[in-house]
């Protein structure tokens, strides 16, 4: 650190030479550098064209501009300047006035060096502090800008309007808790007889889960266009996730196909909660495992797909522990169980009003009780298969 | 701070490993506390760490990714990392995410020890 630069205002002559001798070691050392000026006028001239320094010592009784004038001024324009009045001693009337324009301390004349020294080192530290505050708050603006800016680049990293077609609905909802959090879902057409079904869930929140977020969205979106088997595609984003992986960051994701022509629903689930399959006669049907974990923390590992088949009627709803692990007043998880009752009861809802049930049902069950967890899901109702064209057999590239 | 955030951590010190017991609920407001715990321990060079999850309750994917990074950690100095004492739920979390494949899991203190 530089110098402590230090204003002292006083029209006697004989202050200066004095305050260099008492403090020369101080100045030696670098510690101190001390400026002069003769009365307020020439005092706030001196600040204007130091504005390093943050340190004024004045006296009261100076001719051109006294220094409750002097006092006054800085307060109104120059609120980062801290003033120590030197005032005749037992003048308490000038004291009051100095400290109530906002004076930061006083001595008193004849000027005791020693008290002087430690007053100057109290405000310099005071001074110092409050820089020091004022750039961790800069700082935690700063940091807060970057987090709406992360929650942008979240929000804007799912699909702003999903697909319609007559085949099917599909609608998604995703809350995020207070935090930015890593869940996201995806949902795409990979050609004309082929939806990707994707759901996950980064382990971590702030702004290093949105960027991982956004990586495996992407890296399994560009997967998805070059292999039909959803286990290759999360095999693909695993190896790379798993490289330079020092913080150990891990996301469980869900990847599913579905071919609108026979209804066949293959996947493959890295560690992610398993999505439900409602059929239209109202059973709840957990999707299997496929033995695989989550993404990003075994490099090499082989992951497996499933089968299942959807008839139109039947529903998929994937969803994050967001709403299973929310909880109430009681600190009761809501819980899965729960979770599929609802699910039963919306059998023949589409896909957008059996979402919105859940989420309902979460909120009533809730019942206030803070958001600890992003929300998300994503479901989707077949309407009818698009026969016709062939059956059986991979469309996608 | 509601119940909702305690975790308690106990440490024992067996001849051939350290045990953490932990208590309570792990997630994401003090996973960052069972990371200090967990590193203050590994720092001090064991051959083995042992996590007793018996009386913990709950733990959400950011203690999952406190756990992960301790068996690096410790992998890094070829020492071991065992978990025993899984209620049905933390065990069903483990299923679930895959973690029991990466980590080896016991039923009780002494299988897991016998390991070491």
């Amino acid at each position: 650190m530089g110098a402590t630069r230090i204003l002292m205002v006083d029209d006697e002559e004989d202050l200066e030479l004095l305050v260099r001798q008492r403090f020369r070691r101080r100045i030696r050392k670098g510690e101190y550098e001390f400026l002069f000026a003769q009365n307020g006028k020439e005092a706030l001239e001196a600040l204007e064209q130091n504005p390093d320094v943050h340190l004024v010592l004045s006296d009261i009784n100076m001719p051109v501009m006294d220094g409750l004038t002097l006092l006054g001024q800085l307060e109104d324009s120059k609120p980062d300047v801290k003033a120590v009045i030197i005032s005749a001693y037992g003048d308490m009337e000038n004291i009051r006035t100095a400290m109530n324009r906002g004076a930061f301390d006083f001595v008193t004349k004849p000027v005791d060096f020693n008290d002087l020294q430690i007053t100057i080192d109290k405000t310099v530290k005071h001074i110092n502090d409050l820089e020091q505050a004022l750039k961790n708050r800069d700082r935690l603006v700063a940091i807060r800008r970057e987090l709406d800016v992360a929650k942008q680049v979240q929000l804007s990293g799912v699909p702003a309007e999903l697909p319609v077609g007559d085949a099917f609905g599909v609608h998604a909802v995703m809350n995020p808790a207070k935090e930015i959090g890593g869940d996201f879902y995806d949902f795409f057409e990979l050609d004309e007889h082929h939806l990707g079904l994707v759901i996950a869930d980064v382990s971590d929140k702030g702004v290093p889960a949105a960027l991982f977020t956004m990586i495996t969205r992407a890296l399994l979106k560009s997967s998805s266009r070059r292999h039909d088997s959803p286990a290759r595609c999360l095999h693909e984003v695993n190896e790379f996730l798993c490289q330079d992986n020092d913080a150990c960051m891990f996301v469980t994701a869900f990847y599913g196909v579905l071919d609108l022509r026979d209804g066949s629903f293959r996947y493959s689930n890295g560690g992610h909660n398993p999505p439900r399959h409602l059929t239209q006669a109202g059973t709840v049907n957990a999707l299997p495992l496929t033995g695989d974990c989550a993404l990003g923390i075994a490099l090499g590992h082989q992951f497996g797909d499933s089968t299942v088949t959807v008839k139109p009627g039947d529903a998929l709803f994937l969803y994050t522990d967001g709403i299973t692990e929310a909880s109430n007043h009681d600190l009761k998880e809501y819980g899965e169980q729960r979770l599929d009752g609802v699910l039963a009861d919306g059998a023949s809802l589409g896909a957008a009003a059996l979402a919105d049930s859940v989420l309902a049902d979460v909120e009533r069950f809730a019942d206030g009780a803070k958001q600890f967890d992003d929300i998300t899901c994503l479901s989707l109702r077949l309407r009818s298969l698009s026969g016709g064209t062939g059956a059986g057999g991979s469309g996608s590239q | 701070m509601t119940s909702k955030t305690q975790l308690t951590i106990r440490t024992e010190q067996d001849e051939k490993a350290v045990i953490l017991c932990l208590a309570g609920r792990v997630d994401g407001t003090n996973a960052s506390v069972l990371d200090e715990a967990v590193r203050d321990k590994i720092d001090a060079g064991q051959p083995a760490l042992l996590f007793d999850f018996d009386e913990l309750e709950y733990i959400s994917s950011a203690g999952l990714r406190v756990l992960l990074l301790a068996a690096r950690r410790m992998q890094a100095d070829k020492g071991k990392t065992l978990f025993c004492g899984l209620s049905e739920q933390i065990a069903e979390v483990f299923r679930v995410s895959g973690f029991d494949h990466i980590l080896p899991v016991f039923g009780t203190r002494s299988e897991a020890l016998a390991t070491v």
